[in-house]
């Protein structure tokens, strides 16, 4: 079981959540989140007077799926979240140990 | 027979079912209340340890207090009830609250219960002012009534003169704690209809300061003292009886004492109360229209009649009560404004909109009397009202002055901003059922204008330095009013822009800064929208964005347009998140406006005329969805700088290209040499699905052949296909040209196919033979790397001499050091050349790393520098 986090584009989200649920992944968690990559924190000016800019926004999805769906995931993602240009963002795949779900108290792979 | 209890479950399920079928549901809380003091009767009446009390001369009284003391008893409110003894509370009195409360414990009512004598009550109302409050409620229900007569007349004489400024104040700070804790409920979409202001709580209030301070015995006094006018009071009544029976229908639905009027209700009440869907809006909308109307109504009066009678408990009040000087149809009484009569409204109807030009001045209220005198003569305003000079000069005057908001709010509560403005009233009390926006239409319009009044007080230094920047910021404010008022359908920012113009036109309001507040109404989304929908990194969508916005004036008011509706509508709607994103587009759309070039209105005017033309000379050469493809995909730049002429042969020459990469991706291309006679130069087009090194593969073959290239200009369209367009010198054979440029392509396939090995034909080349001149440097190689100026690349820019091969140099160093080119400008003037390429690294980024500048700056300069 692995889960697989995107940092994203804001509006390639819904590209991306349609493309996901299409390969059947069942559900995902979505959160809006603010932070710097390679274009870190930068300086606006604005009449001379300057204007610390930290972070950008940008969306995080987060899935936990079986192993075999792995690489169609990220490829889809890769496929529907490229733009070409600056700040696309990354995918970072994480082992996940187990599952459960609180209701049932089903766990592994039943529970995602 | 039945026990009371049995009686009162039966009497009171009955009264429940009766209230589901909607019959009786009005006079609810009064029946309930008239049932359960009928319980309290028979229950004294049948308790033997009450007889026994009332044997031994130790009589009681039972006492209904609070909600029910007022008979306001919805379906799940507390029962709060008082056993009164005269001067000491009996033993036995134990065993009698067993009696008559135990029961209704075990029926699962909410029972509060005080067994306490006349003494005990003072000393309580006098230590705690809520207890006092429940007091001031209190209604005999059976058993000795002189005790509870006596109780009244000694809170009246003892506790109320010495606790009456006390309590005052208490209520005051009871309402700031409110406001913090459940806020105001007229405004809100998920109310507290009895905590929130604007709730019964307000009603409440009134109450207890009119019982303790002009000693009114029932509501109904409010009217019989001349507190109240007949019809204030009728209009009270029917307000009241429309929240009770939400409250009634609220509690119903939860099954407990719920007062908050979340989401999941709102539908099924608005059903209840047989609401129906029409004209476009939801049941449940209309439904939370009517119940915001009432409670805004009631935190009016609430507020008035505070005001009215109790200057002293204002915090920022003057409470001197000294009048102030004030133009002479008006008059200061205790910090509000008044009118000197009514019969100069008559004479001069425009003193109704000049009562709040005073008060926004004075940054006072209107007193009671003034706001119903304006809401009594709101016929007057007719149509020459809302033309005349005067009326629009003094309404700007509000919306200019720093008092706006609270001026606006009296306008709206009095109706007279509905009057004055009537495009105002179908939007003023327009719910929108999601979770979306906090506030009805009419009050979210004057958020948006508050906190633009208040913008100098946020923590973001930069929205006050954008706002003291403005040259004059009546526009914003004007378009921060008015840029929901077609919220009446779809697409109501188009259709509020349309408004606008009427309601402008009969101001007699200037042209041009008319059309800075259609500009804002119309596009007041396009920042929020762009920023969260789409691609910030793609410079087409900003430059778009910035030919709409069109000039760096209307940027600034639109931002702080987007900021003010953002921040009035909700925390969905705007927060640090959705604020980031609009503010990277604001700068890189300043940036672009900055510039220039791109975004002029004459450049997105040029654009259109030439792709109009364009389409005119490809004719049916593509389909008009593929035609309109590839133009939506050509960069903003190519566009302004390439004639209509030039731009249709590229697309000709696009489709010999996709034809041609059907044989062979990689190597395919297309080369067109045309001559221009005029300056004897060649001009050449190129062709090619981009990659990185095409352009430093096409500058060395040219050089390969003894071309010089004295300009070029590349473009990347989105589709992938590289564009660029060179001005080179005419090949050293006059007589064999056509040869030489069929030599050019050959020369270009074999590379592209990997069989010319440029590099090195290029270095036999470039050693000196005897015949050829020892080159001197006239001036030293100058390289700079800038990620300033383009939001979208980095900007690289070589000045050097010009020889041939040059460009091949500098575009095949950079290709060697991982650096793609997207746009360049090559320009040669009297052999010097200043190239601009604007690039990024392989992954599509912008080059930041400081390590890697250092390396493109030094290792341009190593090698242009060296013969």
């Amino acid at each position: 079981m692995k889960k697989v986090e995107a940092i994203i584009k804001p509006f390639k989200l819904d590209d991306v959540k349609e493309s996901l649920s299409a390969l059947g992944v069942k559900g995902l968690t979505v959160t809006e989140v603010k932070g710097f990559g390679r274009q870190r924190g930068h300086r606006e000016v604005y009449r001379g007077a300057e204007y610390q800019v930290d972070f950008v926004s940008k969306i995080k999805i987060e899935v936990v799926m079986e192993d075999e769906l792995v690489s169609d995931a990220v490829r889809v993602i890769q496929e529907k979240a490229k733009t070409g240009q600056i700040g696309d963002g990354k995918i970072f795949i994480i082992p996940v140990e187990n599952a459960i779900r609180i209701r049932t108290g089903e766990s592994g792979k039943d529970a995602i | 027979m039945t026990s009371p209890s049995d009686e009162l479950k039966n009497a009171r399920s009955e009264l429940i079912s009766l209230f589901s079928t909607g019959e009786g549901s009005e006079t609810l809380q009064e029946n309930y209340a008239e049932i359960v003091d009928y319980y309290f009767r028979r229950s004294v009446q049948e308790s033997e340890t009450g007889q026994e009390l009332f044997r031994d001369k130790k009589p009681f009284a039972l006492v209904a207090v609070g909600g029910y003391g007022r008979k306001d008893l919805c379906i799940h409110s507390d029962i709060d009830v008082l056993i009164l003894f005269d001067s000491k509370v009996p033993s036995s009195a134990k065993k009698l609250a067993e009696d008559i409360f135990y029961p209704l414990w075990n029926m699962g009512l909410d029972l509060g219960h005080g067994i306490r004598s006349i003494k005990d009550c003072l000393t309580l109302g006098s230590e705690k002012l809520e207890a006092l409050t429940s007091m001031l409620d209190a209604r005999f229900i059976c058993g000795e009534s002189p005790l509870y007569l006596a109780l009244m007349e000694r809170l009246g004489k003892r506790v109320l003169p010495k606790k009456g400024l006390a309590f005052s104040r208490w209520l005051e700070e009871q309402n700031q704690i409110r406001m913090a804790v459940f806020g105001d409920a007229s405004d809100l979409l998920e109310p507290n209809i009895k905590e929130g202001i604007g709730g019964l709580r307000d009603y409440h209030h009134l109450l207890w300061l009119a019982k303790a301070f002009f000693r009114l015995r029932t509501p109904k006094d409010l009217e019989y003292s001349g507190i109240l006018s007949h019809k204030e009071y009728q209009d009270l009544e029917s307000h009241l009886k429309f929240i009770h029976l939400v409250r009634n229908h609220l509690h119903q639905g939860s099954g407990r004492k719920n007062d908050r009027l979340t989401f999941d209700y709102q539908e099924r009440i608005a059903q209840s109360l047989a609401f129906k869907d029409q004209d476009g809006l939801l049941a449940v909308e209309q439904f939370l229209s009517q119940l915001h109307a009432s409670m805004a109504w009631i935190k009016s009066l609430h507020r008035s009649f505070v005001f009215t009678h109790f200057p002293g408990s204002r915090r920022n009040g003057t409470g001197s009560g000294q009048p102030e000087s004030l133009p002479a149809p008006f008059h200061m009484e205790q910090g509000e404004i008044h009118f000197h009569s009514a019969t100069a409204i008559l004479h001069d109807p425009l003193l109704l909109l000049d009562i709040f030009v005073e008060a926004a001045k004075a940054g006072r209220p209107l007193s009671l009397e003034s706001k119903r005198l304006v809401r009594e003569f709101l016929y007057l305003v007719d149509d020459s009202f809302r033309m005349s000079k005067r009326a629009a000069c003094g309404f700007l005057s509000i919306l200019n002055g720093s008092n706006a908001f609270e001026a606006l709010d009296q306008m709206l509560e009095t109706g007279f901003l509905c009057s004055f403005i009537p495009e105002f009233e179908p939007v003023k009390d327009r719910v929108q059922f999601d979770h979306y926006h906090l506030f009805p239409v009419g009050r979210h319009l004057l958020q948006t204008v508050r906190h633009l009044k208040t913008l100098q007080q946020e923590r973001d230094i930069l929205l006050t330095d954008i706002f003291l920047d403005l040259r004059d910021a009546e526009p914003l404010f004007l378009a921060a009013l008015f840029h929901d008022i077609g919220k009446t359908g779809k697409d109501h920012a188009r259709k509020g822009a349309l408004l606008i113009r009427n309601i402008l036109k009969r101001f007699g309001y200037d042209r041009k800064k008319t059309e800075h507040v259609h500009f804002l109404i119309q596009h007041h989304l396009l920042l929020a929208e762009t920023a969260t929908r789409r691609d910030l990194n793609d410079e087409k969508i900003v430059v778009q964005c910035a030919r709409v916005v069109g000039t760096i004036e209307r940027l600034k008011m639109l931002y702080l347009l987007s900021w003010a509706d953002g921040r009035a509508t909700g925390p969905r709607a705007w927060n640090d998140w959705v604020a980031n994103l609009v503010l990277e587009l604001f700068f890189k759309i300043l940036h672009i406006l900055e510039r220039g070039e791109l975004a002029t209105p004459d450049a997105s005017r040029r654009v259109r005329q030439s792709l109009q033309q364009v389409r005119g000379r490809i004719g049916d050469l593509l389909s008009p969805a593929d035609g309109e493809a590839i133009f939506d995909g050509m960069p903003p730049n190519y566009l302004i700088e390439t004639s209509p002429r030039a731009i249709a042969r590229h697309v000709t020459l696009f489709e010999s290209l996709r034809e041609a990469m059907v044989k062979g991706p990689e190597s395919a291309f297309c080369l067109e040499a045309e001559a221009e006679p005029a300056s004897g130069t060649y001009e050449v087009t190129f062709l090619a699905n981009d990659r990185a090194g095409l352009f430093s593969d096409v500058a060395g073959v040219m050089a390969l052949n003894n071309i010089n290239i004295l300009s070029a200009r590349i473009y990347t369209w989105r589709n992938g296909t590289a564009v660029d367009i060179f001005t080179v010198t005419p090949p050293l054979d006059p007589i064999r040209t056509e040869e030489i440029w069929e030599k050019i392509k050959g020369d270009l396939a074999e590379t592209f196919q990997g069989k010319l090995p440029l590099s090195d034909r290029l270095q036999q080349k470039a050693k000196p033979t005897l015949l050829s001149r020892k080159r001197t440097l006239t001036r030293q190689t100058q390289v700079t790397v800038d990620n300033e100026s383009s939001d979208f690349f980095t900007l690289i820019e070589v000045f050097t001499d010009d020889r041939i091969g040059l460009l091949y140099q500098i575009t095949h160093t950079l290709f060697t050091l991982g650096i793609d080119i997207r746009i360049a400008k090559i320009a040669t003037k009297a052999d010097q050349v200043a190239d601009v390429f604007y690039v990024l690294d392989l992954e599509g980024q912008k080059v930041l790393e400081e390590e890697k500048v250092k390396r493109i700056r030094d290792v341009l300069v190593r090698v242009l520098s060296t013969n």
